[in-house]
């Protein structure tokens, strides 16, 4: 795969450098983008209120840490917490565009987005040795270069052809983007991570984008691994389950990718065809996308490796239409991973997701409606013993599917160009009967989990 | 799969470049459709954010367009320019930049005594293409009261003037091209 991808690159770069047309050439730009955002949300959801018992299941709460600076680490004892319903919440990103044209025609720069909000589950404040819950981190940070004739390469942290950039059929275009919009913000966890294309991750990846021809243009990308940004990715710096380059990891079986660091997916590829065109005033667009990718291996203490894990593979199909203000659009999903494209074991059920979405617009006011329905796996209870290497596949004694669905209904009002108002109420449910969902023991078995998300405010972009 | 793979991504640059007329390069801001809600609405790809270093092109476009700069012209500025140029040797009588019309006024060669001409031109589109010019040349003679009276031009003056207003044209395209 490797020697594939350096004789791609090596060939289209190759393309792009050569000569193509005269053409002024101009000097780089830097801009500055961004957005801010605000909202009041409103939240119902259960599992929100813990009484005596440890939150999520095995995690450690650490000890409050007072003005006196009385760090003491953090202990299992038992908790009680209440939520309410009302939040505000706020968010920013600074976007840098370099943008430049050389002699021959060739276009290039770099996007370098920088985040806020990356440490989602920290103490409120930043103090001593606790990170802060808005600390900046990157987003997407990718150089591309592109020519009129042979298409466009990005290399960095950027979105696949199939995890976001060329997708048809996802109608977001109103309120925060309803189902895949801003929600999950005031939601307290598990009931909150959906598999929009996006969450595929922007694992440093090197992607070819074709030129349009006939209304056709196609992608395809490769990562190496799921890590992204600078170094090893592993903890303490140290050799370990973490590292981005790991192939096999300890865990990786009973967890899959417990969380984004977790390796899971290796020698990632996407590819993607789209075509976009008029048909009697009908705007249209098609995509059909697959990702595959070989999965990180189990290892046993004694480091014997194995093969549990099933190598991703993804297919998706989208479709929308627009006219007279109408967006209309259906994408459907399918392939062999569960929910946020966690990799399967052999003999898990497949993943299964149709989203459906509508929307109009009407001069500044956009309103809309989308939603999702989703067939995982869910909780199979398939275990590896790290000592013995035996695999006990589906030990729940009844294996049932889970299903993820929500829709939300959204609208914005744009008061200046970049300045919008905006209203959404989202619903997320996620189900797998008898199994008790919401990682804590001893409040009974809690099967089916909601959140209703009211939210309303504003949002500039620049 | 490997060789279907290989086989895609030698054949993809090279099938790209075949399109010809029916092949457009995708510009930035037609990737990533599906994004959270977030940057919306903002001018996206090239002329997102603002310039905090180099030239904003766009800015100064839309500043000229203001003011009624090159920008401004409803006729195209290089066969506007070709015609003021190719008609300077006669004194001017009107000129009219957004109907596109030059009329001069009468112009006696030193060299031809008893004859005057005076020249009129049309300007059309924003296009530069060889149509977009005609002009139209009037000749008067002196008679023997001294009264001018109207004359026939030859059926090739009026086409030789737009030539030579074609030709400086493309000399100023050329010129402003290489810059």
């Amino acid at each position: 795969m490797r020697k594939i991808l350096l004789g791609t690159t090596a060939v289209v770069g190759a393309a792009l450098l050569a000569p193509t047309m005269a053409a002024a050439q101009e000097a780089p730009t830097v801009r500055v983008g961004g957005y801010f955002r605000a909202y009041y949300g409103y939240t119902q959801q259960t599992g929100q209120n813990v009484t005596g018992l440890t939150p999520q299941g095995t995690v450690v709460q650490p000890a409050q840490v007072g003005d006196a600076g009385i760090g003491a680490t953090g202990t299992s004892t038992a908790q009680s917490a209440r939520n309410s319903q009302h939040d505000f919440s706020t968010d920013a990103e600074i976007h840098v565009f370099v943008n430049g044209k050389t002699a021959n025609g060739l276009t290039y720069g770099a996007v370098v987005e920088i985040q806020f909000d990356n440490n989602e589950a920290t103490a409120r404040t930043a103090r001593r040795s606790y990170p802060s819950k808005t600390g900046a981190d990157i987003d997407e940070a990718y150089a591309f270069i592109a020519s009129p004739t042979f298409g466009q390469i990005r290399f960095g942290d950027e979105d696949g052809p199939v995890g976001g950039l060329m997708n048809a059929g996802y109608v977001t275009n109103f309120g925060t983007g309803g189902i895949y919009g801003d929600w999950q913000d005031f939601v307290i966890r598990p009931n909150r991570t959906t598999t929009s294309p996006g969450e595929m991750g922007d694992n440093t990846k090197i992607i070819y984008l074709s030129p349009q021809f006939f209304g056709f243009d196609f992608g395809g990308s490769f990562a190496l691994n799921e890590g992204e940004g600078a170094d090893t990715g592993c903890v303490s710096s140290l050799a370990g389950p973490f590292c981005d380059r790991a192939y096999a990891s300890q865990g990786v079986t009973s967890f899959g990718r417990a969380t984004t660091n977790l390796p899971g997916r290796r020698n990632e590829y996407q590819l993607m065809a789209r075509w976009r065109g008029n048909l009697a005033g009908v705007g249209l667009a098609a995509s059909f996308g697959y990702m595959g990718a070989s999965a990180v291996r189990d290892i046993t203490v004694t480091g014997t490796q194995f093969q549990t894990l099933r190598n991703p593979q993804i297919w998706e199909a989208g479709l929308q239409a627009t006219a007279y203000g109408f967006t209309l659009g259906a994408n459907y999903k399918w392939g062999n991973t569960s929910y946020f494209y966690i990799p399967t074991i052999r003999g898990e059920q497949d993943m299964s997701q149709i989203f459906l979405g509508g929307s109009y617009t009407a001069g500044p006011f956009s309103i809309g409606a989308n939603g999702f329905f989703q067939t995982v796996a869910g909780t199979a209870g398939s275990a590896f013993n790290t000592t013995t290497g035996v695999l006990s596949q589906n030990t729940n004694s009844t294996p049932r599917g889970q299903r993820r669905y929500g829709y939300g209904i959204g609208a914005n009002y744009r008061l200046a160009p970049g300045l919008d108002l905006v209203a959404e109420y989202v619903r997320h449910v996620i189900h797998e009967n008898g199994v008790d969902l919401d990682g804590q023991a001893n409040n009974g078995v809690q099967d089916k989990l909601r959140a209703n998300v009211f939210l309303v405010g504003t949002r500039l972009a620049f | 799969m490997k060789p279907i793979l290989l086989t895609l991504g030698l054949l993809l640059p090279v099938l790209a470049a075949c399109g010809g007329d029916n092949q457009r390069m995708v510009q930035n801001d037609e990737y990533g459709d599906y994004r959270r809600g977030a940057v919306r609405q903002r001018p996206l790809g090239t002329s997102a954010g603002i310039v905090i270093f180099g030239v904003d092109k766009e800015r100064e476009a839309r500043e000229a367009a203001a003011t009624g700069g090159g920008a401004g012209l409803s006729v195209n500025a290089y066969l506007w320019r070709a015609t003021l140029d190719t008609l300077s040797f006669m004194p001017l009588a009107s000129a009219d930049p957004f109907g596109g019309t030059i009329i001069t006024d009468w112009y006696a060669p030193p060299g031809a005594q008893g004859e005057r001409f005076r020249a009129q031109a049309y300007v059309m589109g924003r296009q530069l293409r060889s149509d977009g010019v005609r002009v139209q040349v009037f000749r008067q003679t002196q008679d023997r009261t001294g009264q001018w009276v109207d004359s026939p031009v030859s059926a090739a003056t009026n086409s030789e003037m737009e030539d030579k207003v074609l030709a400086r044209a493309r000399e100023l395209r050329s010129q402003s091209a290489s810059r």
